[in-house]
């Protein structure tokens, strides 16, 4: 144990002073910010300026004609810089529509619409045709869509003597969603941003054990490739069991995730209060999530100790790491599902396959809803022998894998060496 | 008491056997050599007394215990592939391996600077490992060995990489352990360097003992047949003795080879009797002729 303890104390020593490290824990929360910022900024703008979209529209009912006529003169005012330069026909018989779509084939037209049938009468469609359209057009012609569809809806209020103004007015009923403080009289508007940002908690939990697990993994692989390639390795063996070592390494590198965790949750929960957020915490979810955090470590850095000691470079296991990767990456894809309905059958099923154990059901703990402490332990459970049995298998690995330099062994290798004694 | 027993230690790695069956005692106090061509399998027989492998069968014990308890931090080893970590300094490397082969802090201390005074590095302890040059980085390699006292000492072809300053430095440190009643087992190929430092000595060849034993033993199995010899004047005569097999000229001397049965007094008394003998000397077979002849041709330029 003693020995484990001074292996664990210089991995975390060693691991904390290197400047990669330092600019992580910096870089990482900066950079996750800095995305949401931009992503935003970069937004696609609705008045963007643009070359304008040439679009011929057949309608041969005139009353419809003229509001079509309407809604694009509206729209070209109001959007000077995304001109829609169209033309009305009213005669729509086939050899018209055939022309035009072979103007749109030869690329004197973006979008060629015809109206048929009794549209004003609700039945009948407006088809809409392109010719390879360009990407950058596409969602300029969804506008093209969504005024012809204003267009028959304003024809259809008109044709039914209704004021559309009108009933705008009756479907409008403004509400105000208020957070009430401890105190009295303590209440916060809750926006778009806050109700977004509350339903985005459980997925910054989960993402939180994501960073903790794989960020840490990395440091696994280079620490093992270092005392590879500086041959300290036997030097190493000479003091410390293989188990050990590879122990000592998985204890001080999960202290460091528990550090940096610890340090990135509480600028978070800072944030999110001076944000004006209160985040319902209980002591109950921060044992746990420390549990499924321990847990979750040892089994994805005993599994990239393994990965480690039979590759010689940093490389080599970027190869071996992909797989790995995607059952880790599972719970992240599938978080809005499993955020929704934290006792449904998916997020029931994942929190039993030990690699994704401890990121499901820190999203499921954290999502507010009541869970079966039976099933809290039973996960548990599950996760320990997984992480007994990839332990059991990597130190085999380990053992033999990392005094082997050269050429990296075959499956059926590793498998000889499983069943070593 | 043997310092190390071996006892009929076989090791496979899958088709290839690369120790069969050897059996090697290791007196305390002594320094043992471990000869073979590459190959043979003396780096897989120390990485098994270190327990870094485990013998398929038979069995190792060092001062009387099983191999793999808590006796290693009675030993010293530097294996043939060493280094340190680069990142860390001179005084945090000593300290780290000191502690871990089980010293105190105050200990470790105590040795870590005891030790950089006698290797010359105490002005550079405060160094990171990666900003010494080549020989500092040996030297410290060898306190690292060291550090905890050990009453064994097994190096792997130590002496592959050395410059000769220190070379001389590290046959000055085993025989310093040696005076101190320490044992150390070192495998080499160079036998000069065997020849000079071993009490005692074997010989191993694909994973087997081909010979072990004193140097003296060793020898005496393998009388010498060459003699040379400087004469005054007409040495032509040599050639046509009875006992003289053939005779080759060596400078100033001659390199006589004698039929396998002759005495070399017997020569002595014929050269005497027709010219001045100024030197006669009966050639001790050096050990690298001996393995030469014992391993046969297929190893010769290994050795």
């Amino acid at each position: 144990m003693r020995k484990i303890y001074k292996v664990a104390q210089r991995e975390f020593n060693e691991t904390v002073r290197t400047r990669t490290f330092l600019l992580g824990l910096l870089l990482i929360p900066v950079f996750i910010v800095g995305a949401m910022v931009l992503s935003s900024r970069f937004a696609p703008r609705p008045d963007a300026p643009r070359p304008p979209v040439r679009v011929r529209v057949t309608c041969p009912a005139a009353p419809l004609s003229e509001k079509i006529e309407d809604v694009f003169a509206e729209h070209n005012r109001s959007h000077a810089s995304a001109w829609i330069a169209f033309e009305v026909q009213a005669v729509g018989d086939a050899a018209v529509q055939e022309q035009g779509k072979q103007d749109l084939r030869q690329g004197r037209l973006d979008a060629y619409v015809v109206l048929d049938g009794d549209l004003e009468g609700g039945k009948g469609a407006v088809q809409l045709f392109t010719y390879k359209p360009k990407p950058s057009q596409v969602d300029a012609i969804w506008a093209v869509e969504r005024l012809l569809r204003e267009a028959v809806i304003n024809r259809r209020y008109e044709a039914r003597g209704l004021d559309r103004k009108m009933l705008q007015e009756i479907s409008n009923v403004p509400v105000r969603w208020a957070e009430l403080g401890e105190g009295q009289g303590q209440e916060r508007t809750q926006g778009r941003g806050q109700r977004m940002a509350r339903m985005m908690v459980p997925f910054v939990f989960m993402y939180l054990i994501f960073l903790g697990i794989v960020g840490m993994g990395q440091h696994m692989i280079s620490s093992i490739i270092e005392e590879k390639n500086s041959r300290i390795i036997e030097v190493l063996l000479s003091a410390v069991s293989p188990f050990e070592l590879m122990a000592g390494k998985i204890a001080g590198l999960a202290a460091v995730g528990l550090t940096v965790m610890a340090l990135w949750g509480v600028a978070a929960y800072g944030t999110a209060r001076w944000q004006g957020m209160s985040i319902e915490m209980g002591s109950g979810l921060l044992v746990h999530g420390l549990i499924y955090y321990v847990l979750g470590f040892v089994l994805f850095s005993a599994l990239l100790a393994g990965v480690g000691s039979i590759c010689n470079t940093i490389k080599e296991t970027q190869s071996l790491m992909m797989p790995i990767m995607l059952v880790f990456v599972i719970p992240l894809l599938a978080w809005p599902r499993l955020a929704q309905e934290p006792n449904g059958e998916l997020a029931r099923v994942l929190s039993y396959v030990p690699p994704a154990t401890p990121m499901v059901m820190v999203l499921r703990l954290s999502s507010g809803t009541e869970i079966w402490m039976g099933e809290v332990v039973l996960t548990i459970l599950v996760l320990i022998a997984g992480v007994l049995a990839t332990m059991w298998a990597a130190a085999k690995v380990f053992r033999t894998g990392i005094l082997m330099y050269g050429k990296r062994p075959g499956a059926r290798e590793i498998l000889r060496w499983l069943r070593e004694k | 008491m043997y310092a190390i027993e071996l006892d009929n230690v076989r090791k496979s790695f899958g088709p290839v056997q690369a120790v069969d069956g050897l059996s090697v005692r290791v007196p305390p106090g002594c320094v043992y050599g471990f000869l073979g061509p590459n190959g043979a399998g003396k780096t897989t027989t120390l990485r098994m007394i270190m327990d870094i492998f485990r013998p398929d069968s038979g069995s190792i014990r060092l001062f009387d215990t099983p191999a793999s308890s808590p006796m290693r931090t009675r030993v010293g080893y530097m294996p043939e592939e060493r280094g340190l970590y680069r990142k860390m300094t001179v005084t945090a490397v000593l300290h780290y391996f000191g502690m871990l082969k089980g010293m105190s802090a105050g200990q470790v201390r105590q040795r870590g600077a005891e030790w950089l005074q006698r290797i010359d590095l105490a002005e550079h302890a405060g160094k990171k490992v990666e900003e010494l040059s080549r020989g500092m980085h040996q030297k410290l390699q060898f306190a690292v060995t060291v550090i905890n006292d050990p009453d064994l000492v097994i190096l792997d072809e130590p002496f592959s990489g050395l410059d000769p300053v220190n070379q001389d430095l590290l046959r000055e440190i085993i025989s310093r352990l040696r005076q101190e009643g320490k044992t150390v087992l070192f495998s080499t190929h160079v036998m000069h360097e065997a020849e000079r430092l071993c009490d005692f000595l074997v010989l191993i060849d694909r994973g087997r003992v081909v010979v072990d034993g004193t140097l003296d033993q060793i020898r005496a199995g393998h009388e010498a047949n060459a003699v040379s010899v400087e004469l005054e004047g007409d040495a032509g005569f040599v050639r046509t003795l009875p006992m003289v097999q053939a005779v080759k000229p060596d400078g100033r001397r001659l390199e006589v080879t004698l039929r396998d049965e002759a005495d070399p007094q017997e020569l002595l008394l014929a050269l005497v009797a027709r010219a001045r003998v100024r030197t006669f000397e009966i050639r001790q077979p050096s050990l690298h002729e001996i393995f030469v002849q014992l391993v046969g041709g297929r190893h010769a330029e290994d050795l």
